[in-house]
């Protein structure tokens, strides 16, 4: 057999190897969807008035009271959040993981709804049942018993609890079910009662997760616009102000909501950093032999723990519930009407098919993006162990930091002029999602990757394969599923992503979520509740597929 | 630092016939560096065709790192690599023709046996009933004719394992390259197939280069070993050299048991220039007297091992320790902690070793 002669320098010369093009392709990326754009923000809240630079954004910022309390708010709800959703997440992971719980699988269901829940629906649904005309209310009113309205800072904690809570309790049980038993059985031989060992042995172990978890619903609750903006009435947070200060009819000030919303995104990137140190050491301890028991409550104690359960996730689930009954009321004009039809779902046959339209397209595009610039950049990070694939790996975490309407305000400050005048296109909306969503897609193709192992790719290259030959033929399809289980998630995430929208959208680039916050601002509730309900179920679609694909796996939704 | 010069002039037949000859793989100053930490620190060597070829240190001692840039995964910081006499350099993983075999087995789970085996000779576009016919001479070669349509994610490690030498075989490669193959296998599996691979290699007669930490196997499968330690060869040899008169301190430490007694100890020779001495515990023996040529070490006696075929006994002579081997140890044989006893050693099976570790004493008794 004769040696193929190939003389080093004709490689060196020749054209750059696959695995180097990747990472070129993503920081070009990087550079143009979010360098740019973060830079754009930058400087236009350095630009005063009369165009010059000027400090008096953040003279502003920091000086005026109304900011000042914006501020504070959001710090405030962030902690509720926080609180709330560590109360009710740590109550459903320890009794569904521990506990013998009946229907444990529907309440797992309704779980993910609460993650799924279209942004505003719920905002929306709390308003409907306890609002100033709220049907539970009303009720309770004609039995003479008076409940103060959701409004204001109690009801926006509720909803946050409510919605967030999933977070804590993914993570939680996720970790709960890798501790070892030996170590409980270890700790009961030593003479610890249950509940000693559950507070001496389980909760240390745990604890990473519960605090990365519940840092989640608070990273989430600074970012959230919807529910301040519906629920808080007069409850200003950074976001809020943000959009205001980007939407005012008159006198919009980009320059204070780029300036807002680098103290948004200061303040994420905080708790962001504080997580990722706490989630990294949540999933440490794994070698597992003895699978965690539960164990079966007897009497009043078991009614107590299913009471708590349902409750927790009926109420996570009931913005989804309380659409999709309301979709199906008679409805005249936006009035309900004693009764159920069809009207809602028929106005928007005849006069909303476009923002379905939309969503639908520009999801699938954003999708088809992140999915195939996820998985190479997703298969690099997670191969290559070099200090530039490590400063990616960390770049890539700042989209994933950004608050959507962040993103959204920014894109409008870098690509409002040439050379890429894209405001008002469909292209920004499909781009912003793209670039907020494609962290996500690198993760978990990253998370696929490394089960893999290297040595795979690297006997198909020891065979004869080119290095991209050997990715297509050997690791993709073998991280397939993973991969669109990942894209039916993005489009998920993808498809119900409203802050950034909110900004960009034109009328004729209106999405579903948009739609739906604009039918609510008109008080056309039935309409909104219809156009929930279709997101829903097309959300609902996509989760069935990708755990069919994936196996159950609900920690991969957030 | 040490003799391997000596070592490597006296066991290189593809080098040692001269020019002319197709001489194998040749490692040349192979050096990598990460950062400031050196994995491989200027390691040379050649192996003839059809040498089996084994590279044994510890974790860390850059044995894998020095099989991947073979193989063409590592790119070497300096140094070159050189098949049947052409440089590697520049040559990508793909175009090398070398077959390698992966620790984890690196099995594609999503492929058949016969689709395991036959992907290389797909690579190269090989007629199917080419294809075929090679890919079922090489199961038949491993004994996995019977499985070849079975899917491998359900299979033993030891039958994946036989897929990835078959799958590295069939494309008839070059050179092969083994990275521990047998260490995820369990004890008894890890000596019936490291003996088959060493008889499949031979039947075959290409070169192959095989790494490992476990100097039993090491012993066992190879024509010529080659000890790492920390990036640098210490030693190149038959596996009866690198056991029998090891190079170095620390080759006399890797492989095999050692007892290490300090220059001076009392009993030794003195001989000018070593530091320390090597004692293999089959060397010293329980005796009441020594007999000719041996030499005497008196102790107490720790602790005594029974291990059936054999039995060690730990004794405290002096300062120091030392372990002596008593072969099919009698059953009534008990000795207790702190009885007094005579241990006899054999004088040649002495190895001396300098302060740096180099070898100084020529001691034989292999």
């Amino acid at each position: 057999m004769s040696a193929p002669a190939i003389s080093a320098p004709a490689r060196r010369l020749g054209a750059p190897g696959f695995w180097t093009a990747v990472p070129i392709l993503a920081w070009v990326i990087l550079a143009v969807f979010l360098v740019i754009p973060l830079g754009a923000v930058l400087g236009s809240s350095l630009r005063g008035e009369g165009g010059g630079f000027s400090l008096e954004n953040w003279e502003r910022l920091f000086s005026s009271r109304r900011y000042y309390t914006a501020f504070v708010n959001t710090l405030i709800v962030g902690a509720g959040g926080l609180l709330g959703a560590l109360l009710l997440g740590a109550v459903m992971a320890f009794c569904l993981s521990r506990l013998r719980i009946r229907g444990a699988r529907l309440l797992s269901m309704l779980a993910i709804l609460a993650l799924v829940s279209p942004p505003f629906i719920g905002a929306y649904s709390w308003i409907v049942l306890f609002g100033s005309a709220g049907v539970v209310r009303k009720g309770l009113e004609s039995l003479g018993l008076s409940v103060p309205t959701i409004y204001g800072l109690p009801g926006v904690l509720i909803v946050f609890a409510f919605k967030f809570y999933p977070y804590v309790y993914l993570l939680t049980s996720g970790a709960l079910a890798q501790v070892n038993r030996s170590l409980e059985e270890a700790a009961e031989n030593l003479g610890l009662t249950p509940f000693q060992r559950v507070m001496k042995v389980s909760f240390p172990l745990v604890l990473p997760a519960l605090s990365a978890g519940g840092l989640l619903a608070l990273i989430h609750a600074i970012a959230d616009f919807g529910t301040p903006r519906l629920i808080g009435r007069g409850f200003p947070v950074l976001a809020t102000e943000a959009y205001t200060a980007y939407s005012a009819e008159v006198g919009s000030n980009l320059g204070m909501a780029t300036t807002l919303s680098i103290a948004l995104i200061a303040l994420s990137m905080i708790f962001v950093a504080l997580q990722r140190r706490l989630a990294s050491r949540a999933n440490t301890h794994s070698n597992l032999v003895n699978k965690p028991d539960k164990i079966e409550l007897k009497g009043w104690r078991n009614v107590v723990a299913h009471v708590a359960v349902y409750l927790i996730a009926l109420g996570g689930a009931l913005p989804a519930i309380v659409s999709l009954i309301f979709s199906f009321r008679k409805t005249s004009g936006p009035v309900f009407q004693p009764g159920f039809g069809l009207e809602s779902y028929q106005r928007i046959a005849a006069t909303l098919t476009l923002p379905v339209v939309n969503s639908l397209l520009y999801s699938l595009a954003a999708v088809a993006l992140i999915v195939f610039f996820g998985t190479l950049i997703g298969a690099y990070v997670a191969r290559r162990r070099s200090a530039p694939a490590a400063l990616l790996d960390g770049a890539l975490m700042i989209p994933y930091v950004m608050p959507g309407i962040v993103i959204g305000v920014a894109f409008i400050a870098a690509f409002n002029t040439p050379p890429l005048p894209l405001t008002g296109t469909a292209l920004i909306i499909v781009l912003s999602i793209f670039i907020r969503r494609l962290p996500y897609a690198v993760r978990s193709s990253a998370a696929a990757l490394k089960q893999v192992g290297p040595s795979m790719e690297e006997a198909a290259v020891s065979l004869g394969l080119s290095p991209a030959q050997a990715f297509r033929q050997v690791t993709l399809p073998f991280i397939a599923p993973g991969v669109i289980a990942g894209a039916m998630l993005s489009f998920v995430t993808a498809i119900n992503e409203l802050s950034s929208s909110l900004v960009l959208y034109t009328g004729a680039t209106k999405t579903m979520p948009v739609q739906i916050y604009l039918t609510i601002n008109d008080g056309d509730y039935g309409v909104a509740a219809a156009l929930s309900t279709i997101l829903l179920a097309v959300s609902a679609l996509a989760i069935f597929i990708a755990f069919r694909l994936l196996g159950r796996d609900e920690r991969a939704l957030m | 630092m040490c003799n391997f010069a000596g070592a490597r002039g006296r066991g290189t037949p593809g080098k040692a016939r001269g020019r002319g000859w197709m001489t194998g793989v040749e490692v040349k100053g192979a050096t990598k560096r990460y950062g400031t930490m050196t994995a491989l620190d200027q390691a040379s060597f050649t192996a003839a065709p059809g040498e089996f070829f084994t590279l044994l240190g510890p974790s860390g001692c850059g044995k894998t790192t020095l099989l991947r840039a073979i193989a063409g995964f590592v790119e070497l910081t300096e140094g070159d690599v050189a098949l049947d006499g052409n440089s590697l350099s520049g040559v990508p993983a793909h175009k090398r023709d070398i077959g390698m075999v992966f620790q984890d087995y690196a099995i594609f789970p999503h492929l058949s046996v016969a689709d395991n085996v036959a992907f290389g000779l797909r690579a190269r576009r090989t007629p199917a009933a080419e294809v075929k016919r090679r890919v079922a001479e090489a199961l038949a070669m491993v004994r996995l004719d019977a499985l070849a349509d079975r899917m491998p994610a359900a299979m033993s490690g030891g039958q994946q394992q036989r897929i990835g030498i078959a799958r590295a075989l069939v494309i008839r490669p070059r050179l092969l390259l083994m990275d521990e193959p047998l260490s995820n296998l369990d004890a008894k599996l890890r000596i019936d197939l490291r003996d088959e691979i060493r008889a499949i290699q031979k039947s075959i007669g290409v070169a192959a280069i095989y790494v490992t930490h476990d100097q039993e196997e090491a012993l066992a499968v190879s024509d010529r070993v080659c000890v790492m330690n920390a990036g640098r060869v210490e030693q190149i040899g038959a596996p009866q050299e690198v056991y029998g008169r090891p190079a170095t301190r620390f080759v006399a430490h890797f492989v095999g048991a050692t007892n290490f007694l300090p220059a001076g100890f009392p009993g030794l020779p003195q001989t000018p220039g070593v530091a320390e001495w090597a004692l293999r515990p089959e060397h010293v023996r329980l005796a009441d007297a020594p007999a000719p040529g041996e030499g005497r070490l008196d102790g107490v006696a720790e602790t005594y091992v029974y291990l059936g075929r054999e039995a060690h006994l730990t004794a405290r002579v002096g300062e120091a320790r030392v372990v002596a081997q008593i072969a099919a140890p009698p059953a009534d044989l008990r000795i207790e902690a702190g009885r007094p006893v005579t241990l006899a050693y054999d004088a040649r099976a002495l190895h001396g070793f300098d302060a740096q570790g180099a070898r100084v004493t020529s001691g034989d008794a292999a």
